[in-house]
């Protein structure tokens, strides 16, 4: 998985290479109350000024591997088709009863992909009817500045200079909708620094991944 | 304590086994009742621990139950998708199933879908649902406590909870006390917002303090049974905490069994135990009286029998065996015998005259008692003596007089046989007649004299007898003082020179009241009863009264003037007479020392008892007394005085003469006169008796001896002083004859000292005419 990350970074620095010069960067940091660094976590920048026509590039895959979704929170935007892999040797019936994408995709077996598509921005909680502690989070954005936190860090490139609102999500995050809302202006270039903390909702359901 | 030693012993018997009895059955109860609490702590304890599992077991099971629905898939979804419809027949089907009070289903947010509940419990649930892992546990809902049992919805995020709630209701208590293998009883308790302990449906008695204490402790100490004091007995009782979903609430289950039902199935033991004990102690006690009875009986009888023997009555007591007991009564047995013997032979001794063998004076009132009883009146005492007796002893001897005292006897009972005869003094034989009347008794006594005065033979010699014989009537009620009037008479028959005499009381006197009258004699002599008279003396030859004889007068408080005839010889028989005379001599002093001052110098004189004479201690008095004597002091004595003890009067008259007392002797010629003693006495003065004074007028013969006696006096230097002079005539002859003093009516009567004054202020002519 480690792997997978570093080769995501991979992309998003080509990604940030290619757009203007000398735009902002945001490096957010998370942590609890009691200073523990929080993963997992989205963060969704949207200038006052709008983004033009910049988007998440894909392709999004949430693979089904070793009795998990893999990866937990995937960000995705609005729109886009994410493929459903099974690695595992056995069925997996992957459903989300959340307002932002209702669907199953029943019992499918080795090597079989689904691919759904999410149209509405918002938070997708899938889970598994065979394997209950099978559990992961698509979040649907609507712009095109979005990063996941990795210990409790994120850094989000190739922002405009201006105002914009930062929002931080996740899953079991003590806020209203699970989400923490921030304004702040962008310099027009450099990074601007951001601590937020947050604490996190105790569930059995969440991942030791912070 | 107990008088009867059988008592004493099965009391001690039986006291000792009941006490041994009570220890053992103690150790036998506790034994028991604590092996019963043991016991009844042990399956508590076992209880508890299948309480712990029941209620775990009960609880997987819901949980089970309440899993199956929260994973359903289809569920899920309209959870997800807030179907409420199906949500709410989906609980309700499952409810059916688990046959739970309650089945609902709480969102994340705490609202309750699936149940209606009353705001207040709602906010309970939704309270104890806040930021809860899968809460379970006991929650009041209205009022009642209530198991619940939730499982998470996941979909896949946790969106809420399926809930069951089972009320932990009788039919819940009910069911689990069914697992126990001992009759236990439970009920839950929860704490109210007052820290109290409470339950809806708990009898009353379990509010009681002791409850809250137990539960205080039993929460302190798990799973350790503890004794629980209730209204309704002692019971053990269990305190199994239950985890409760109110915060600052709280839930316990009390298991409780009541002791004396644990007891219970020992009792039928314990019921043996005391029968067994109570007739145990039963057997005992007859046992130790059985053997006490034999041992106290022989000694019952023993005290039975020295009962008998303190009465006089027969006292053998029968023998059995030969324990220490029986060798005890056997001794008895002859000291009673021996007892027995002795009696009578004191009894025989006591009522019989050694010397003569007749019954005695004892014997004779005790016949003559049992006589008067049964013949009443008309019997008479008869006290008989034998005249000369000491002659007769004398002549025959001791043993021979004895003799003839016994035939005599013999005679009268072979003559009288009212009550046989007996012998009160030594010459005396005292019998009882029958007679109405006391001439009939005389004339009786006349009849058996003529036949008892008959000589009796002695050894083949014939001894006359002469009897004088007393009678007295017999009084019932005092046949002692009969008997002894009796002998009275005889004196009395015998100083009237007569062969037979009845008791004359007049005659005889009030001896006690005269023995009364000695004893006050002291106190009248302090008291001023006594007085002194004086008798004037006339001197013939001076013509003048020359001296009185003081005489001593009583005026008892009671009886009036008592004469000196009667006293005087009392007071000589008593003592009394020392005591008497010291007053007189002090008091004649006084009188003369009173006279002297009045210018009158008399000689005063003094009678003095033979008995004084006899002391010579009454020298020392009288020295002392007269010293301070104002004249001549005249001790009159009588010659018979000194007769009885020759002697000593004399010395004592030669000592009063050396001190300077005159010495008078007093009643010449009326006793026993002695020249021998006449010519040895000191003396002063002779008194010629009244006897022959007053005849010598009369009688040739009296003034013969009279004249001789003058002369006689005179030639052995004696004055003469003539007594009783009551006429002119015998003064005349006297005074012719040479007689040198008169003493007499005709000169004066005695008189007290207020009178003698008068007298003697008189001048006297008259007397001195007669001269």
């Amino acid at each position: 998985m480690r792997e997978r990350m570093r080769m995501l970074a991979l992309l998003a620095l080509v990604l940030g290479l290619a757009g203007p010069a000398g735009a902002a960067e945001l490096d957010l940091t998370l942590s609890t109350g009691a200073g523990k660094p929080v993963s997992d976590a989205v963060v969704m920048v949207r200038p006052d000024a709008g983004h033009g026509s910049a988007r998440l590039a894909g392709p999004f895959v949430m693979a089904q591997k070793d009795t998990q979704f893999q990866p937990y929170v995937l960000i995705v935007p609005v729109g886009a088709e994410v493929s459903f892999p099974n690695l595992d040797p056995f069925h997996h019936h992957v459903y989300s009863f959340s307002k932002a994408k209702t669907f199953e995709l029943k019992l499918y077996g080795q090597d079989q992909t689904r691919k759904v598509t999410f149209d509405k921005p918002g938070v997708v909680a899938l889970g598994c009817n065979i394997h209950d502690n099978m559990a992961a989070y698509i979040r649907v954005v609507d712009t095109p500045f979005a990063a996941r936190t990795a210990a409790g860090a994120a850094v989000v490139r190739d922002l405009p200079p201006g105002p914009a609102t930062v929002t931080i999500w996740h899953p079991f995050l003590k806020a209203p909708d699970n989400e923490i809302t921030r304004r702040v202006t962008l310099p027009a270039s450099g990074a601007l620094r951001l601590s937020v903390s947050g604490d996190l909702k105790p569930s059995r359901l969440q991942r030791g991944a912070y | 304590m107990f008088r009867r030693l059988s008592t004493r012993l099965t009391v001690l018997y039986a006291a000792l086994f009941g006490a041994v009895l009570l220890v053992v059955s103690l150790a036998v109860f506790f034994a028991i009742s604590n092996a019963a609490q043991r016991q009844v702590r042990n399956e508590l304890s076992a209880t508890g621990t299948v309480f712990d599992q029941v209620w775990s077991l009960r609880s997987d099971r819901l949980r089970e139950g309440a899993s199956l629905l929260s994973r359903d898939f289809g569920f899920r979804e309209a959870a997800a998708t807030h179907d409420a419809a199906t949500i709410g027949s989906a609980l309700d089907n499952l409810k059916r199933r688990m046959g739970v009070d309650y089945a609902f289903m709480v969102d994340a947010e705490g609202q309750v879908a699936g149940a209606r509940f009353a705001p207040a419990d709602a906010a309970a649930i939704a309270k104890a649902f806040d930021g809860a892992d899968d809460p379970s546990g006991v929650l009041l809902l209205g009022g009642e406590p209530y198991q619940l049992v939730s499982a998470p919805v996941l979909s896949p995020d946790l969106i809420g909870w399926v809930v069951f709630a089972v009320k932990l209701d009788d039919k819940e208590m009910r069911a689990l006390e069914r697992l126990s293998s001992i009759p236990l009883s439970a009920v839950v308790l929860h704490r109210t917002a007052g820290g109290a302990w409470t339950a809806s449906h708990a009898p009353a008695e379990l509010m009681a303090p002791a409850v809250r204490r137990v539960i205080t402790d039993g929460l302190k100490a798990r799973a350790m049974p503890q004794v629980l004091d209730l209204a309704s007995g002692r019971a053990a009782a269990l305190v199994k905490p239950l985890p409760v979903l109110e915060p600052g609430g709280g839930a316990v289950l009390l298991l409780r069994y009541p002791l004396a039902q644990a007891l219970a199935p020992y009792r039928p033991l314990l019921i043996i135990v005391g029968l067994l004990g109570v007739g145990g102690l039963a057997v005992v006690s007859w046992g130790s009286w059985l053997l006490a009875r034999g041992v106290t009986r022989p000694i019952s009888e023993l005290d039975a029998a020295a009962h008998r023997l303190q009465r006089g009555e027969e006292a053998q007591v029968e023998i059995a065996g030969d324990d220490e007991l029986a060798r005890l009564a056997q001794s008895f047995n002859a000291m009673a015998a021996e007892i027995r013997e002795r009696e009578q032979k004191i009894t025989r001794l006591a009522m019989h005259d050694n010397d003569t063998g007749l019954p005695n004076r004892l014997a004779l009132e005790r016949r003559a008692e049992a006589l008067a009883e049964g013949q009443g009146p008309g019997a008479y005492v008869c006290a008989a003596g034998l005249d000369r007796f000491a002659h007769m002893r004398g002549a025959i001897g001791h043993a021979l007089a004895a003799r003839a005292v016994r035939m005599v006897g013999n005679r009268i009972s072979g003559l009288a046989p009212a009550c046989g005869v007996a012998r009160i003094s030594t010459d005396t034989l005292s019998f009882v007649i029958a007679a109405d009347d006391a001439e009939a008794a005389q004339a009786e006594v006349q009849r058996l004299l003529e036949l008892l005065e008959q000589p009796v033979r002695v050894d083949g010699e014939a001894i006359d007898v002469a009897l004088s014989v007393g009678l007295s009537p017999l009084a019932p009620d005092a046949v002692g003082q009969s008997i002894e009037r009796a002998t009275i008479a005889l004196d009395q028959a015998r100083a009237g020179r007569r062969k037979l005499a009845l008791f004359d009381a007049e005659a005889y006197g009030d001896p006690a009241a005269n023995l009364s009258l000695m004893s006050s004699m002291l106190g009248g002599l302090a008291s001023g009863e006594f007085q002194l008279w004086h008798q004037p003396k006339f001197d013939m030859r001076a013509g003048r009264i020359s001296g009185c004889e003081a005489l001593v007068r009583w005026n008892h408080p009671t009886r009036g003037l008592i004469t000196p005839d009667l006293f005087i010889p009392m007071a000589e028989e008593t003592g009394h007479i020392r005591a008497l005379t010291e007053w007189v001599v002090g008091q004649a002093i006084a009188d003369q020392r009173a006279l002297a001052e009045a210018g009158h110098h008399l000689d005063v004189a003094v009678n003095i008892s033979g008995r004084i004479l006899g002391e010579p201690d009454f020298l020392d008095f009288a020295r002392k007394a007269l010293a301070d004597a104002a004249g001549r002091i005249c001790f009159e004595i009588t010659e018979t005085a000194v007769i009885e003890n020759p002697d000593v009067a004399m010395a004592m008259l030669a000592a009063f003469a050396d001190m300077g007392v005159s010495i008078s002797i007093d009643d010449f010629g009326a006793g026993l006169s002695s020249l021998a003693y006449l010519k040895q006495i000191r003396g002063h003065e002779l008194k010629i008796d009244r006897s022959i004074v007053q005849d010598v007028t009369e009688s040739q013969r009296d003034a013969l001896i009279v004249r001789s006696t003058i002369d006689l006096a005179h030639s052995l230097g004696l004055k003469v002083v003539a007594e009783g002079i009551e006429t002119a005539e015998v003064f005349q002859v006297l005074a012719a004859m040479g007689c040198d003093h008169a003493q007499g009516y005709l000169v004066a009567r005695p008189q007290p000292l207020s009178q003698l004054f008068e007298f003697l202020a008189e001048d006297h002519p008259r007397l001195r005419n007669y001269g």
